[in-house]
């Protein structure tokens, strides 16, 4: 694992990638500081963090998308695969690497609020607070990005499906609260939730059957539970879409609350991409 | 050592490995010929464990390779058909790497990297990156990476491909250099390289095993059922008495460059040997035998000859198997 962390991580500074998503990052967030704190003479960091939590879509399809992508390319996953490392190395290798840059920019902005005391008194726990909900959040990213790198070889596409993903995730919220709450529409929303599911099921596994199969299944359950109790879906693409919503959670962290359920969101959502990577990296030998 | 039994790889409906079997002794050379889209790299991905088989086992030291992967990866060193190379990296921090994947020792480090950069000849390249290497450079970066830490086991795929003939003599040589305290298998299409390195040959068609056996014995065995003859004396003599042997089935008179002597090529039966028939045959009218030479297939022949009969046999498939396996058990009792 560590030989792959430090490959990895040098990879970012001999080539360009690093230093532009690193001067970038911080040039953003240094405005956006200027614009919401500075300029305005509010000690809040937290509105800075929340304002400027969209960078994460714009830059880390950047940071992941050639991650393993590239890998599949030059056929040196050949080389990482048939070495005595088991796939989770590689993943965690790589996600540490990446987290590291991250974690490494957040120690810049965490001075951030240090300089604000020079003109008067700063709400640190709520600053603080934020600047670690903001870590968490770009891990979840991270994580999201790389297990979308691990299902093309190209980094092109890589990057373009890790934005548009990026993308949904900022707005679902949004677009669920504009749609109607009926029952009817979620049921519709998720018939449709499901195929895309499936959709994905079939690009990595290239079985027709199997994706199919699950695909008729789960649309004959969501039917069966919408005609026998179609209260169950009275708001319920409102409650899914925010659960699913990265960004939504992140509103807490803000406020100032360190919710341990919120932590616990996070680091699970980590978890959950971090295992499909494996997975989808194991899957290409069986394929 | 290496053990491969009954190993089978579909994609779908296409069998890409077809109840392949063999072993490999320590210290030899086994050489993996087919023509393209034989197999071969598929055979080779599953031994090193890149990807799985469909059906079969592959053991090496009696480790099975889809039970215990990390044991049996850390005895191969593997050069697949396109090396895995970093085009950012230079060579020196590419085999650091490569060093460090293996697990080998810090201590030994430094030294080990030195030493395979001296036995590839890569050391004048070391701090350039690995994008503006030449062709051949890669390819030996890639064998580097392959001897990184002294594995038991090295897998080549087509370790040749893209050098030039002074390139490839130097991997030549290098194989065979490894192979004192390596056990080696390589695959190619080329037969002069299999002939030339391996002790072992295991042609392989549409999967399937054809033939195993050594260079030697192959041409020996696959004897082409012609023999060319010089004699001294008159051409209708020599003619008329030969023709008296039973086996032989043609007989051609061919340019003759020393004066008085007769030179012809006989044919008979590709499995009759006809040699002493014709000495004794040739002694009774007292006409001395210059030269007789048994004219052996070389292993272009032999190959073209197996993977054609394998062919034919599959024509005739519809409807019975006797046809391939009649060439599976003539390759048995080979």
């Amino acid at each position: 694992m560590l030989a792959i962390y430090k490959k990895e991580l040098r990879s970012y500074f001999t080539s360009m990638i690093g230093y532009v998503f690193m001067s970038l990052f911080l040039s953003i967030v240094s405005f956006y500081f200027y614009l919401h704190n500075l300029s305005q003479r509010v000690a809040n960091f937290e509105y800075t963090v929340s304002n400027v939590s969209f960078i994460f879509v714009l830059l880390v399809p950047l940071l992941t998308m050639r991650i393993i992508a590239e890998e599949n390319r030059q056929k040196t996953d050949q080389l990482l695969l048939t070495s005595p490392v088991t796939a989770t190395d590689i993943v965690l290798g790589k996600f540490f690497a990446v987290f590291s840059i991250l974690a490494m920019i957040i120690a810049v902005i965490s001075t951030y609020p240090l300089i604000m005391t020079r003109y008067g008194k700063v709400p640190f726990a709520s600053a603080y607070a934020s600047i670690i909900g903001f870590l968490l959040l770009g891990g979840a990213y991270l994580a999201m990005g790389l297990f979308l790198s691990s299902l093309t070889d190209s980094q092109v596409i890589a990057g373009v499906i890790t934005f548009i993903v990026f993308f949904l995730t900022l707005i679902l919220e949004v677009i669920a609260r504009r749609i109607s709450t009926s029952n009817k529409t979620a049921y519709i929303a998720f018939v449709i939730l499901w195929l895309v599911v499936c959709l994905v099921l079939w690009i990595m596994m290239r079985n027709l059957t199997v994706a199919f199969g699950t695909g008729i299944a789960g649309v004959v359950a969501l039917t069966g539970i919408y005609m026998a109790k179609p209260v169950l879906f009275d708001g319920a693409l409102i409650k899914v879409a925010s659960w699913l919503s990265a960004m939504a959670r992140f509103s807490n962290f803000y406020r100032g609350i360190l919710d341990l359920s919120d932590i616990i969101y996070y680091i699970s959502l980590i978890f959950v991409f971090l295992f499909l990577t494996i997975q989808a990296i194991k899957k290409k030998r069986w394929s | 050592m290496i053990e491969v039994k009954n190993l089978v790889k579909r994609y779908g409906d296409h069998v890409a490995v077809d109840d392949l079997s063999f072993a490999v002794e320590k210290g030899q050379i086994l050489g993996f010929l087919g023509p393209n889209g034989a197999g071969k790299s598929t055979t080779m991905n599953i031994i090193t464990g890149y990807i799985s088989a469909t059906d079969g086992t592959v053991t090496i030291n009696g480790l099975d390779i889809f039970e215990e992967p990390e044991e049996v990866k850390r005895m191969i060193g593997y050069l697949p058909e396109f090396p895995p190379l970093y085009p950012e990296m230079t060579v020196t921090e590419y085999l650091n790497f490569v060093a460090d994947l293996k697990k080998v020792e810090k201590k030994k480090k430094a030294k080990m990297v030195k030493e395979i950069m001296e036995s590839t000849k890569v050391t004048e390249m070391q701090n350039r990156l690995i994008k503006h290497l030449s062709k051949g450079y890669k390819q030996r970066v890639g064998l580097a990476q392959a001897i990184m830490g002294y594995p038991e086991v090295i897998i080549l795929d087509e370790p040749t491909v893209g050098l030039d003939p002074k390139q490839i003599i130097e991997m030549r040589d290098l194989i065979r250099e490894l192979s004192k305290n390596h056990t080696v298998i390589l695959s190619s299409h080329i037969m002069q390289e299999v002939s030339a390195v391996c002790d072992t040959i295991l042609i392989i068609d549409k999967g399937r095993r054809v033939l195993q056996d050594t260079p030697e014995n192959l041409s020996v065995h696959f004897s082409s059922g012609s023999l060319k003859l010089v004699v001294r004396g008159d051409s209708n003599t020599v003619i008329r008495e030969l023709k008296k042997i039973d086996k032989l089935t043609r007989l051609e008179e061919t340019e003759s460059h020393e004066e008085g002597t007769v030179s012809l090529t006989l044919y008979f039966n590709e499995n009759d040997d006809i040699r002493e028939d014709v000495f004794y045959s040739m002694s009774a009218i007292k006409t001395p035998i210059l030269e007789m030479q048994a004219v052996r297939m070389s292993l272009e022949d032999i190959f073209i000859k197996v993977t054609q009969d394998e062919g034919l046999s599959d024509k005739n498939k519809n409807g019975d198997n006797t046809g391939k396996e009649e060439v599976l058990t003539d390759a048995g009792n080979l």
